[in-house]
């Protein structure tokens, strides 16, 4: 992202504070030149003069000076999309055992239980398999595929999916993309990364829920 | 009679060794049997069959009675007194006769029956087809397989019951066939499940295969076909009382559960399932060489889809880490399977699908990626033919409900190649009118602002605009066939006019002003101008008609399911034309609006100009 430059700062200081500089100016180089998340950050999304109706003079210097210290800048923004909201490409360090990715409070934290072998790490597209129990705050398993009960014989199989495409819920994709094979973590996942608002009525996962994941990554192709 | 000559057949055949029996005999020995159940000797008929004396000759030729014993049931079937005989002799046949040729009596008279026959037979003869599979030993898999097949074959031709008086009376009996059926392969099916932990023999391996392949056969016949959901009696207006009434007494609904848990059981892994078309499509599209798996019919695993997600049959079995739009992307491929069908049943089940998929993703939140999956699209034009074509009017409002939740749950930039698809597609002016009402409502909330909603304002909306803002064929166009369409459009353009100021010019339509009076304003009332003079003419000319004769002879006569309509009265044909002339009437009306609003508003631009120029 930053190989698109450094654009130039059109405006000092001292003209920023000017009467001169319209809002409008200024709202219009941030709508140009910031991703879309930041832009929702700071309310400055939306057409250009109904945002200098809403929008306060030292609001819009603030998140002008905050666009050059933070590399929030998109690519030539011009039609992006909620998909666009991811940051930075970089990729979470797995030494911390809590991380956070985007700004604002972690979507989802991570606790190693059991470490895994630490050198193979799935990539965007690769089959993982695993083994998970999920459950909600107050302890209600919604979800498993490990068999506790040996009477109920099913096809005691990890589950299996491509991750970091969206298949799952974003907590998940995020979270197994920062695992290594054998390890086994417990996860933490905000409901803006799980099932959000809605919640879902067939699975017991009330609305707004956060939930708890232990999850074990038996093997990766 | 036949009961002396079949003495005489016997005490010839008793006198024989097995291995010498004349093929002559046997058949006269089966004719004779049959004879005998004619003239209804049937208990003298189970005396011979059971008597120690004539094993030989039963074991050699005894499986060719199962037929004619059969055929004589069947003659009275609610006769208690002849089933019990039958199943005597049946079971005792079952007893001394080899189970392979037991087998092959059994499905050979399954699959010759014909019409109200069939659930008699398959009723009679299944529990002595469970017996014969589960004495057959180590190779019962493929008689499994194939008796299953057969029989699911045969229940095809039974009708469907639909209300819930028909399923109670089950008259068809289709109910009591698949509970049978489901009964039939229960023991099995156990074997299966209680393999699971030691290795698997190839036998239980063959076994599985046939069991699940049933599964799939039976979700898509006769369970796709069948109402999960009964339409609540006329009598009764509690909906949700109905609601959960429906889960317990409704027997299809006994199945569904019944089946879903056999393919659990079975060691079927119910999220493969679900996903296996779409993998399969997304390896046709890559071109990848598809793994080495089953193939089953496209409508069953959209029928386990339907299950999962709109009845949460299995659900439980099914792992909830699957993202909601993953969900909708994946349910797509089998709506689209569902919704090319036409049967009321199996578009309702579509349909329904839809609905819970959509449900659960947010307003707002679908991505425009989901435009590349072509099942998507095809869902798109589906529901349209659905809308439009479909002859089940509440499917038909449904359908266009569906649009619109599919309409809202798309971001602004899925809205918007949505509304352009169908725009291009529909060919139908009730659909492009309801889409052109959409878009205006798009517009409205962009121009609200506080949305990061660009695709209706400013050089995104133009395009879009522009296809909203036509006459298919200039000021020849059918204004009537259109009116929806256009008078759809007239009001969208006349609340852009009001609601964005030529100063402001946020939609940009007013650059545009030129363009769309060339291309939309100006055929229009030429057209409106053409339209009203032919249908003037055409009502003073059937006015003068009406005065004249009545002798003329209509230039077409139409029929409507067969029967044929009267011609249109006079008094008919005026009110028609007269109605045509109101639709010019209200679309001229608001076409002058829209017109008077440009002059207005460019007037008073330049006004405001002017003034502004001198306050500066």
């Amino acid at each position: 992202m930053a190989a698109s430059g450094e654009p130039e700062r059109p405006w000092s200081p001292e003209q920023l504070q000017s009467e001169e500089l319209p809002k409008k100016d200024i709202i219009k180089f941030l709508q140009e030149h910031a991703t879309d998340s930041f832009l929702t950050e700071h309310k400055l999304l939306g057409n250009i003069k109904n945002v200098a109706k809403t929008a306060k003079k030292e609001h819009l210097v603030t998140a002008y000076n905050k666009l050059f210290q933070s590399k929030v800048r998109a690519r030539g923004r011009k039609l992006s999309d909620m998909k666009d909201l991811k940051v930075t490409d970089d990729k979470p360090k797995e030494t911390k055992p809590e991380e956070s990715v985007d700004e604002g409070p972690p979507k989802y934290t991570k606790s190693i239980l059991k470490k895994g072998d630490k050198t193979n790490f799935p990539k965007k597209g690769d089959t993982v398999h695993c083994w998970y129990t999920g459950t909600l705050e107050d302890g209600t398993v919604f979800d498993s595929n490990i068999q506790t009960s040996s009477k109920k014989k099913k096809a005691a199989k990890p589950l299996s999916f491509k991750v970091g495409v969206g298949k799952v819920i974003r907590g998940w994709d995020e979270a197994l993309l920062t695992m290594s094979k054998g390890e086994k973590a417990k996860l933490e996942i905000q409901p803006e990364w799980a099932y959000g608002k809605k919640g879902q009525p067939d699975a017991k996962i009330p609305p707004n829920a956060k939930l708890l994941f232990e999850v074990e990554l038996v093997d990766i192709e | 009679m036949a009961a002396a000559d079949l003495q005489v057949i016997i005490q010839k055949l008793r006198k024989l060794p097995e291995d010498y029996f004349q093929e002559e005999d046997t058949n006269a020995f089966v004719a004779t049997c049959q004879k005998c159940l004619e003239e209804d000797q049937a208990a003298l008929l189970l005396q011979i069959i059971q008597d120690e004396e004539n094993q030989a000759i039963i074991r050699n030729s005894g499986w060719n009675l199962i037929g004619p014993v059969t055929s004589w049931f069947q003659k009275c079937p609610d006769d208690s007194h002849r089933k019990k005989l039958s199943l005597e002799m049946v079971n005792s046949l079952l007893q001394i006769c080899n189970p392979k040729e037991v087998l092959l009596g059994i499905l050979e008279h399954i699959d010759e029956a014909k019409g109200e026959d069939i659930p008699h037979v398959i009723l009679f003869l299944l529990d002595p087809l469970q017996n014969v599979l589960l004495r057959l030993g180590h190779k019962k898999a493929y008689s499994l397989g194939v008796s299953l097949s057969t029989i699911l074959a045969q229940l095809c031709f039974l009708p469907v019951p639909y209300t819930r008086e028909q399923i109670k009376e089950d008259n068809h009996y289709l109910c009591q066939c698949c509970f049978a059926l489901l009964q039939l392969t229960k023991p099995f099916v156990d074997v299966v499940a209680a393999s699971e932990d030691c290795v698997k023999s190839s036998e239980v391996e063959e076994l599985r295969k046939e069991l699940v392949t049933f599964c799939y056969s039976f979700l898509k016949q006769p369970l796709l076909g069948a109402p999960l959901r009964i339409p609540p009696d006329s009598d009764d207006d509690d909906d949700d009382a109905d609601d959960d009434d429906d889960d317990d007494t409704n027997p299809f609904y006994t199945f569904a559960k019944e089946i879903m848990s056999y393919l659990v059981l079975l060691g079927e892994s119910l999220p493969n399932a679900f996903l296996k078309r779409v993998d399969v499509i997304q390896n046709l599209e890559s071109k990848e060489t598809p793994q080495e798996e089953e193939k089953y019919a496209d409508e069953s695993l959209a029928c386990l889809s339907y299950l999962l997600f709109v009845h949460h049959i299995g659900i439980d079995d099914f792992p909830y880490v699957f993202g909601p739009s993953f969900v909708v992307k994946s349910n797509m491929e089998h709506i689209d399977v569902l919704l090319k069908r036409t049967e009321e049943s199996v578009l309702t089940k579509g349909l329904e699908l839809l609905e819970s998929s959509l449900l659960r993703v947010e307003n707002d939140s679908l991505h425009q990626d989901l435009f590349e999956i072509k099942a998507v699209l095809h869902v798109v034009l589906s529901l349209v033919k659905v809308m439009t074509l479909c002859p089940f009017e509440n499917l038909r409002k449904t359908s266009l409900k569906m649009l619109q939740l599919l309409i809202d749950k798309f971001g602004a930039e899925g809205k918007y190649t949505l509304f352009r698809c169908v725009l291009k597609t529909s060919s139908h002016a009730g659909v492009e009118g309801y889409v052109i009402q959409n878009i205006k409502n798009q517009i409205d909330i962009a121009l609200k602002g506080g949305t990061n909603n660009n695709c209706f304002v400013g050089p995104r909306l133009i395009p879009l605009l522009h296809i909203v803002l036509s006459l298919p064929d200039g000021a020849e166009t059918d204004l009537l066939q259109t009116s929806d369409r256009i008078m759809a459009s007239l009001n969208l353009l006349r609340y852009v006019f009001i609601r964005d100021k030529e100063v402001d010019n946020e939609t940009g339509v007013w650059t545009e002003l030129h363009r769309i009076e060339q291309d939309f304003l100006k055929p229009l009332h030429t057209g409106l101008n053409l339209s009203r003079a032919h249908y003037e003419a055409e009502l003073r000319s059937t006015n003068e008609k009406k005065k004249g004769t009545h002798s003329k002879k209509p230039v077409c006569t139409v029929t409507a399911g067969g029967e044929m309509l009267p011609d249109m009265t006079p008094e008919m044909q005026l009110q028609v034309l007269q109605s045509a002339l109101f639709t010019f009437d209200l679309m001229e009306s608001v076409l002058a609006r829209v017109e008077e609003l440009v002059e207005a508003k460019l007037k008073s631009a330049s006004e405001e100009k002017i003034g502004s120029s001198k306050d500066v």
